[in-house]
């Protein structure tokens, strides 16, 4: 469960299910050490039998009222469904697969447990989706107070009112959350099988390779043994031995790289798909690449004409329909759109009357380059 | 940022607008600072002509090429390109003849004469305009030294300050046209904000086109019955040559290319060759309440009237040219005389200084060496230079 953040090491991780926990606390033995009131343990307050007249007594716990009786009892009373707690004075209708074994030896305990385990199944919101730290750690505060309530039997309508009122609302942001823990623990489980075998890899490999060196010694030898008795000469034979064992490392050696190689490929692999980085930050979304922009936020606006489509000038029409040119990409409103750009730029520029705003003022000129774009470069001739 | 361009706002990022567009006067005052500095240069040098002594440069100014001469002498020269491209059948008159008009904005006569620089000019636009020949090559046909045209191509360049893109008219031109077809036939690009009858009534309405008057420049005559769309579309292909002529010759003679844009060139050019056609394509584009209409339709009238003042007889006759050149030779600047022995200098000078240098330093090493292995050691003075070089 989260705690206001001064360290995250304490409190146990949110995602981890019910019956893991239950199960590793149950190897642990709690509730089976030895009470400080030793008449509870041993009998059941429903038939009164005890551990002397049965070995084999097993308690079970149900979450409604968390009355406890002995299995057989359980077995007994409903078996045949639903059926009143035995208990005199708890009238809770109860139903035997809600029994399990107590993890807890105080029965107070295991109800607080029960109790924030659902409510954090449904506030289960995360740092990340809160602006800052402060509006975290009061969502952290709310939610204590709705633990803390229900614990103590405090305004209980009112807070399962609440409760209800925020799971109705929130349940899609609470579905995505334990998506998310449950991935989370999929990739951390996963990853750490993924390093023990490759530890376990590596010590197998090691292993192999010394028991090969080890066997080809000794065939060498034998072989060399074989070949003196049988009458080879002995100076031939040792060259021989060690040209031999001399390409048999060579291509051990070669061999051993290129499954090293081979193994790095599948590593880098895998470890692209879990990542090794241990308390990697879970992923954020990635944002989508907006199309890029050639002319970066500049537009054309024709005001002297629009091209059209066609134009029936013999000029063009002939290289209009020359398959030739059409293979290649070529369109000729390429052309006729440079005509008529060059036909209509600069009809409503004003020679006269702008060169000599200019030779009063560069200022404005400069303003209108810059708005453009455009920058000129002074040559002044050499004197 | 998001800025919509115009077609103006995109002219308006051309070099040619930025750094060769002048108004009347700055273009006056830009040729008369020129030719100043270029006097004043000459009444330096002028103390070595064989005039004999002078003491004021001022008496002595007949003796200098004036503003008018040197402009007419620029324009034949600009004349005499248009016709040896033409003679090639060189698609590149326009340009050559456009850098030569700028490069004697920033440099004079007297110190370039133009019998010199034109054929750089045209080996220059050559290069530019897509017709490239080797030196060798070029140098056949007109007849030149390859060393002579290449001489004063730098200076060329600089004067040119490195911006060697001419906005023509003549692609503009062939948009106009290709409007005019399609209008005549019933299709038209509808342009918002400018509220037209729709195409069908606009193809009526160009068939009502009065005739040209008597002294437009189109060879085309009415027919003697109604017009129809064929006549039309003569009427339109009639109009195009007949401009097209007009931007041949008389644009580039006379100074329009730096007074006035390209759009305007070519619909001063059209207004020209036939003028009801012209303003009823300018109305079409420009609706009658549109603010910039009558400014635009002011610098048209203008730029035509520039153009049809320009007439044959303006250009220097052949014993004109030779007399003034005869005339520049006297007064010209010395220290340009030979440009090709200047550009071989310059190519050869900073390496020669290097040579000396080197060699300078070897000697030095060498003597401090020798003193060195002296019985007394080397003498302080030069080991201190020896140390510090």
């Amino acid at each position: 469960m989260p705690v206001s953040k001064r360290d995250p090491r304490v409190g146990s991780s949110v995602g981890v299910p019910d019956g893991e926990l239950h199960t590793n606390l149950g190897r642990m033995n709690l509730a089976r050490s030895q009470p400080t009131d030793t008449t509870n343990a041993e009998i059941c307050p429903v038939c009164k039998s005890s551990r002397y007249l049965n070995s084999s007594l097993r308690f079970l716990v149900n979450p409604e009222c968390y009355h406890k009786m002995c299995e057989s009892c359980v077995d007994r009373i409903f078996s045949h469904g639903p059926a009143q707690c035995p208990i005199p004075g708890c009238r809770r209708t109860l139903r035997k697969h809600r029994f399990r074994e107590q993890t807890f030896e105080d029965i107070k305990v295991e109800r607080e447990v029960d109790i924030r385990k659902r409510v954090q199944a449904v506030f289960n919101r995360r740092e990340e989706e809160f602006e800052s730290l402060r509006d975290y750690n009061d969502y952290l505060n709310d939610v204590e107070d709705i633990t803390f309530n229900l614990v103590n039997h405090i305004d209980v309508e009112e807070t399962n009112r609440r409760f209800e009122a925020y799971q109705s609302a929130n349940e899609k942001e609470i579905q995505e959350n334990a998506q998310l823990a449950q991935q989370e623990k999929q990739s951390f489980s996963a990853l750490q099988k993924a390093e023990r075998h490759q530890a376990r890899e590596r010590r197998e490999a090691a292993r192999r390779e010394e028991e090969d060196e080890r066997r080809e010694v000794e065939d060498n030898r034998r072989d060399l043994l074989n070949r003196l008795a049988s009458g080879a000469d002995a100076e031939t034979v040792a060259k021989e031995g060690q040209q031999v064992q001399l390409k048999k490392r060579m291509d051990r050696q070669a061999a051993t790289e290129r499954q090293r190689q081979l193994q790095a490929a599948t590593e880098s692999r895998n470890d692209s798909r879990n990542i090794v980085i241990k308390g990697l930050k879970s992923r954020q979304k990635v944002e989508p690449e907006a199309p890029i922009d050639p002319f970066g936020g500049l537009r054309f606006a024709n005001t002297y004409f629009t091209l059209q489509d066609d134009y029936l000038w013999e000029g063009i029409q002939d290289t209009k329909n020359d398959v030739k040119h059409a293979a290649g990409g070529y369109d000729v409103r390429d052309y006729t759109q440079r005509a008529l750009l060059a036909a209509f730029g600069g009809l409503g520029v004003f020679v006269a009357d702008e060169m000599t705003e200019r030779s009063r003022d560069e200022g404005a000129v400069a303003t209108i380059r810059a708005e453009i774009g455009v920058q000129d470069m002074v040559m002044a001739d050499p004197p | 940022m998001t800025q919509t361009l115009t077609e103006d706002d995109l002219y308006r990022t051309s070099t040619q607008y930025r750094l060769w567009s002048f108004s009347p006067e700055s273009l006056l005052a830009q040729r008369r600072k020129t030719h100043d500095i270029a006097i004043e240069r000459a009444c330096r040098y002028g103390g070595s002509l064989s005039n004999g002594g002078v003491e004021d440069g001022a008496a002595h100014e007949e003796a200098y090429l004036t503003a008018e001469e040197e402009l007419r002498l620029v324009q034949r020269y600009c004349e005499q390109i248009r016709t040896t491209s033409d003679h090639f059948k060189w698609p590149i008159n326009a340009t050559a003849v456009q850098y030569l008009r700028r490069f004697y904005l920033s440099n004079s006569c007297l110190t370039y004469p133009p019998k010199e620089i034109y054929k750089t000019v045209l080996f220059l636009a050559c290069k530019t305009e897509a017709t490239h020949m080797t030196l060798s090559e070029y140098a056949r046909r007109i007849s030149t030294d390859p060393d002579a045209i290449l001489a004063p191509e730098y200076k060329v360049m600089q004067a040119l300050r490195f911006t060697l893109d001419v906005r023509q008219p003549y692609k503009g031109l062939k948009g106009v046209l290709m409007e005019l077809l399609n209008m005549a036939n019933g299709m038209v690009g509808e342009i918002e904000g400018v509220e037209s009858k729709g195409a069908q009534a606009l193809q009526q309405d160009m068939l009502a086109i009065e005739k040209p008057p008597k002294d437009a420049q189109t060879p085309w005559t009415a027919p003697a019955g109604t017009v129809q769309v064929k006549h039309l579309a003569d009427r339109i292909n009639a109009a195009y040559s007949a401009a097209r002529q007009l931007l041949d010759k008389p644009a580039l003679l006379t100074d329009v290319y730096f007074l006035y844009t390209p759009s305007q060139l070519l619909l001063a050019a059209l207004h020209l060759a036939d003028a009801p056609l012209t303003s009823f394509y300018l109305t079409t584009k420009l609706p009658l309440s549109s603010p910039v209409r009558p400014k635009i339709l002011a610098t048209v009238h203008t730029c035509a009237s520039v153009l049809s003042s320009f007439s044959d007889n303006q250009i220097m006759t052949k014993d004109d040219r030779a007399a003034l050149e005869t005339k520049l030779e006297n007064c010209r600047d010395p220290s340009t005389r030979d440009l090709v022995k200047a550009h071989a200098a310059a190519k050869r000078g900073s390496e020669s200084d290097e040579e000396e240098k080197v060699k300078k330093r070897k000697l030095a090493r060498e003597k401090s060496l020798k003193e060195g292995e002296d019985l007394f050691g080397p003498s302080l003075g030069t080991a201190a230079n020896g140390g510090k070089g």
